[in-house]
């Protein structure tokens, strides 16, 4: 795709013909890359100011509200201060793999960036294992979060470690089958093809969350075990504060520790894009045909949807965060293996009959049928 | 656990959910549930029967000391000289307010009602010194030398104007006795014949008495007015030198 993107620029463009060809697509490689990155920046900056203001608003309380109007320019004071605090790596810890684990979670929630389809043509990757990808890469937080535990030679960091370990591996399977059925609707693991085929019908009737009842609970489950799988309240128990401390970050500082803060929010934001793009239509606005309209207009306003999508998700991911307390550690699996494993199972039985007894075709395709 | 609990585990699990967020979705919401006072930029309005820091009214005052001997705490502590026309004149008059603990009593008992609690709660101070509340603006010496000389300015007015009656009466006798004494030129002290022993009443700078904490006044010993300037020398130890 982005090589083709560089033949056009080529085309378009008659000086850059004596370059090579391979210069000019990784140069747009490196430039989308860093537009992805600096969205995904800029989005966790915010959204920590934002789950602090509704964490304020559910407490009844104000939030942030010094720095700069209305304290919005608090995550930016944040973020220097995080910058210029000291670098501290314990006397006993493992270097190596000390300074290692940070970038390994910060490069497993952010790549998965890559292929979220935030628009029309707004994908940095349309790659045909879209799905798979982001399971996949989303895996290696689990490798970084045990790498820090073990390496911070610090018992609270260990337990966090292996609490994260044990907690992503156990919702990496109700997260992936609570996403089959979008792929089995669509008939591809692509994200983009998910996204395209719940258009139609007002743009909203088309959506899976809609297809049949058992892809309505499917959103459902997804969102559950998502939330479980970005550690986040009410399942953070590998930083539980009042068990450990801080669990896997707790010997982290500065910048190294603001790596796993901003991971966390990356997180988040790709499970609720995940949810938005498998569940919600993704990008399609409705009553409207974005792929229809003009290049720029259709990617705008394709943009704006998905990223109200998601984001809502994501806000909605806040508000369950400061309503419901943490769950225990036998809890925690009991939910896992016990209820949502199983649930998640019959659903995906569920959704492939549903498929073969009705020809693909949703509840919503029938009704509109039945008018013609 | 038959099938029957199990599916009422997810309901239950459902419905609670949902019944918390909604409460937190209200105070989300809702604006008048954030009860958070923006403090330094606006307050709430203390009760008017709060007990704040005190404030005592020195020109009302009468050194009755009545204050100091209720106070639990003993953190009143008060000095005061007889004054040129009889009156008490306070020389200092301390509250350690970091001692106080707001009781009340001293105000119950003021008979003037010169003591009160204002609404203020609010002092921060770099030192425990400075947390003393003095009320005489001057410094107790100074008063009382003052007082002293006012007294002993008094006292040889009196002198005067007894030799003067005295001379008078003797010329009167003399003479062929005038109606009265012509004039007093100041009316305010009385002109009565003075008492012999008033003059060692008013001793120059002898405090009438000194009231104050037991154990600081007892330590101080003869000299109380050293003894409210011993805590915040004592504290300006610490930071606050030259506070005083
Ligand atoms: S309020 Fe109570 S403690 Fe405070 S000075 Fe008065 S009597 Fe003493
Ligand atoms: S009780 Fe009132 S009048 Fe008496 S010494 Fe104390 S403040 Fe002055």
């Amino acid at each position: 795709m982005l090589e083709s993107l560089a033949i056009s620029l080529v085309d378009a463009v008659p000086v850059l013909s004596g370059v090579p060809l391979w210069t000019i697509t990784l140069l747009i490689m490196v430039v989308v890359a860093a537009v992805v990155l600096t969205f995904a920046l800029t989005y966790a900056g915010l959204a920590t100011y934002v789950e602090r203001k509704v964490a304020g608003d559910i407490q009844a309380r104000i939030g942030p509200n010094r720095v700069g109007p209305v304290g919005i320019l608090q995550f930016l004071a944040d973020g220097i201060k995080l910058l210029l605090k000291e670098d501290i790596i314990p006397a006993k810890a493992d270097r190596f793999l000390f300074v290692l684990a940070p970038y390994l979670v910060f490069i497993g929630s952010f790549a998965a960036f890559v292929v979220v389809p935030f628009g029309v043509g707004l994908i940095a990757s349309d790659l045909n294992i879209g799905i798979y990808y982001v399971m996949a890469i989303t895996s290696l937080v689990v490798v970084g979060v045990l790498v820090a535990g073990w390496a911070s030679n610090n018992k609270w960091a260990l337990l966090g470690g292996m609490r994260a370990a044990a907690q992503i591996v156990s919702y990496e399977i109700p997260v992936g089958m609570a996403l089959l059925p979008a792929v089995l609707i669509a008939g591809s693991l692509s994200l983009q093809d998910i996204v395209r085929s719940q258009g139609g019908l007002f743009g909203i009737f088309g959506w899976n969350l809609f297809h049949n009842p058992f892809t309505f609970f499917s959103f459902f489950l997804y969102y559950v075990a998502a939330l479980a799988e970005t550690n986040r309240t009410p399942f953070d128990i590998p930083e539980a504060e009042s068990e450990l401390v801080a669990g896997y970050h707790v010997e982290y500082s500065g910048i190294r520790f603001a790596f796993f803060f901003l991971a966390e929010y990356g997180d988040m934001f790709v499970v609720s894009a995940l949810a938005t793009a498998c569940f919600l239509g993704g990008w399609h606005v409705p009553f409207l045909n974005a792929e229809a309209l003009p290049a720029v207009w259709g990617n705008l306003f394709s943009l704006g949807v998905f990223l109200g999508k998601a984001l809502g998700l994501v806000v909605v991911m806040m508000w369950v965060r400061w309503t419901l307390p943490r769950l225990r550690v036998d809890q925690l699996m009991r939910m896992s293996w016990k209820y949502l494993v199983p649930l998640t199972f019959f659903n995906l039985l569920g959704v492939s009959l549903w498929l073969l007894l009705f020809q693909g075709r949703g509840i919503p395709q029938m009704i509109a049928s039945l008018f013609g | 656990m038959g099938f029957k609990a199990y599916l009422y585990d997810i309901w239950e699990a459902v419905a609670t959910t949902a019944k918390g967020m909604r409460i937190t979705a209200r105070y989300g919401v809702d604006p008048r549930e954030t009860i958070t006072l923006q403090y330094p930029e606006e307050r709430w309005e203390p009760s008017e029967r709060y007990r704040g820091f005190l404030h005592n009214d020195i020109k009302r005052c009468t050194s009755c000391t009545m204050c100091v001997r209720v106070c639990p705490v003993d953190c009143i502590s008060l000095e005061a000289v007889r004054g040129a026309d009889k009156k008490m004149v306070l020389a200092s008059y301390d509250i350690n307010i970091g001692r106080c603990m707001y009781c009340g009593l001293c105000v119950e008992v003021c008979p003037p009602k010169s003591l009160v609690h204002t609404s203020g709660y609010e002092m921060a101070t770099v030192s425990r010194g400075e947390l003393i509340l003095h009320f005489v603006p001057e410094d107790a010496e100074t008063v009382k030398g003052r007082v002293a000389k006012q007294v002993a300015e008094a006292a040889a007015k009196a002198e005067a104007e007894k030799a003067k009656a005295e001379a008078e009466k003797g010329e009167a006798e003399k003479a062929a006795k005038p109606a009265d004494a012509p004039q007093a030129p100041d009316p305010s002290p009385p002109p009565k014949p003075p008492r012999e022993e008033a003059a060692p009443f008013i001793q120059p700078a002898a405090p009438a008495f000194a009231a104050g904490n037991p154990e600081t006044a007892d330590a101080a010993g003869k000299k109380p007015a050293k003894e409210t300037e011993e805590e915040p020398a004592k504290a300006g130890d610490e930071g606050g030198e030259g506070k005083e």
